[in-house]
């Protein structure tokens, strides 16, 4: 039963990925890319490290949202309605993507993979993977994490519109129609 | 299987009961007669889905169809996370706040897509609205979650609503079911936040929605409120716990208060602009969610 949901998630994260590429619009793209990650975090929460699972999916709604949102901001394209193409450089594209393809698949025919049903907790499971992935650094990344935090909300309370000084629009005055050397000689006169 | 049929009766139960307590507020706040109030609902909910479906110039047909659907499938997966008894959970996971979590983020997602997909422009700026608005509210969201989480020493539903034994956590720990409720309005777009679907907008994300679709998506962005309520009313004010009636009795009361207080809000307040409340959930609701987090570790300890 795992198995078989398993081996469906997995098939779903690589077609949505693909379609990624293949849809004309920069929204499409970002949900085609959730959907993915989505995938991927029920292929985590299979492997029974539940905690991870569900916060990729957590995390992965908010940062395709605001990926979603900046590519919509810097691109000369309307509210990302209309259709553009999403690839790009496709000799280097279609270089790196043999190359990563055959790495990983050296990688998936070559280790000796574990063929064990998951015995253990979730809660071990995810104190196991921490301690493989950061190991003694645990306590600099945590930090690291904390600083992270401390320093988005601190340029969030710089940047934010209501200042120390009042509200940031006020004082300012929104751009003239009229260029201001042409106001200048009906001023005097 | 029996497991999802359990979870649409409870999230059925639920919509009927909101709709019904909604109704009954509004009635009371406009001093008008409760029966034809509480019949209203109803009498719209046949006309839509007896209406015919209208459509518009090139729309993303299957974003518009996939919207309303996951919305009702994210109600789902948060009524499944709600306990109802001792042990007694459609899901008894032992991260259960987390895929609760996981499902008010994506919330965000459905809403964007039923404002995307028609290809018209006011449902579009309604789902821009919703994007603003609940990305700010979302940290405040979690955080007060996560806090209710430490002294249970589990981010399984369940145990958290075992630890109130005695003492619920709205008592506890004061600052989180305000926070929690008014990032709630947020992060459904409910209440005086439902400005991506306004009527400054006519009508924002559910403009160009109509007939079974818009029926269906008002039903579970019901489902969604219901949903954050019940999990609401398990980690801040119980649950189950209670004398003299079932546990199931108790949720069930406990989650209709909360949907009260938000439909009284819904009837009392006005719509807030999104950029104040951009403001506030930044600059008000999350360093009072870190107190929050901070206040609970030193109790703790």
């Amino acid at each position: 039963m795992a198995h078989g949901i398993g081996v469906v998630l997995g098939a779903v994260a690589v077609i949505t990925g693909w379609l990624v590429f293949r849809t004309d619009s920069m929204v499409r793209a970002s949900f085609w890319l959730l959907a993915s990650f989505v995938s991927v975090g029920g292929i985590l929460v299979l492997l029974n490290a539940r905690f991870l699972g569900f916060s990729v999916m957590l995390m992965m709604a908010g940062e395709m949202a605001v990926m979603a949102i900046f590519m919509v901001m810097l691109m000369m394209n309307p509210a990302g309605l209309n259709p553009m193409t999403m690839v790009h450089q496709h000799t280097v594209a279609k270089v790196s993507g043999v190359v990563a393809f055959l790495a990983l698949a050296v990688v998936g025919v070559l280790v000796d993979f574990p063929d064990q049903p998951a015995t253990q907790t979730s809660a071990e499971v995810t104190e196991q993977l921490g301690v493989e992935e950061l190991g003694d650094s645990m306590l600099v990344f945590q930090t690291a994490g904390a600083t992270l935090l401390a320093t988005m909300i601190g340029s969030i309370a710089i940047t934010s519109r209501r200042g120390r000084y009042g509200n940031a629009e006020e004082g300012s005055a929104p751009p003239s129609l009229v260029p201001l050397d042409a106001d200048a000689p009906e001023e005097t006169s | 299987m029996i497991g999802v049929i359990w979870a649409a009766v409870g999230l059925t139960v639920g919509v009927i009961g909101f709709v019904a307590v909604d109704a009954a507020v509004g009635a009371g706040v406009a001093r008008a007669p409760i029966g034809p109030a509480v019949q209203q609902p109803w009498r719209r909910g046949a006309l839509q889905f007896l209406q015919q479906r209208t459509t518009t110039e090139r729309p993303d047909a299957q974003a518009w169809a996939v919207a309303p659907a996951l919305l009702l499938g994210l109600a789902a997966v948060m009524v499944s996370v709600v306990p109802i008894a001792p042990e007694t959970v459609l899901a008894p996971l032992s991260h259960g706040i987390v895929l609760f979590g996981a499902a008010a983020a994506l919330v965000l997602i459905a809403v964007f897509l039923q404002g995307w997909a028609p290809n018209s422009p006011f449902p579009m700026i309604g789902g821009y609205r919703m994007f603003a608005q609940a990305l700010s509210a979302m940290i405040p969201f979690a955080l007060v979650l996560i806090s209710t989480a430490l002294p249970a020493e589990s981010l399984g539903v369940d145990a958290i609503v075992a630890d109130q034994e005695g003492l619920w956590n709205v008592v506890r720990q004061p600052l989180g079911l305000p926070i929690y409720l008014a990032a709630a309005v947020g992060v459904l777009f409910y209440g005086p936040l439902a400005t991506p679907a306004g009527a400054d907008l006519a009508g924002g994300v559910e403009l160009e929605a109509s007939g079974v679709q818009l029926l269906l998506w008002r039903i579970a962005h019901r489902g969604v409120v219901v949903g954050a309520c019940a999990v609401g009313a398990s980690v801040f004010l119980g649950g189950w716990h209670g004398p003299l009636l079932p546990g199931v009795a108790w949720v069930a009361i406990k989650t209709l208060a909360l949907l009260a207080v938000l439909s009284t809000t819904r009837h009392l307040l006005p719509r807030v602009r999104t950029e104040r409340y951009v403001v506030l959930a930044w600059v008000g609701l999350l360093p009072l969610a870190l107190l929050d987090v901070f206040l609970t570790g030193w109790w703790l300890l």
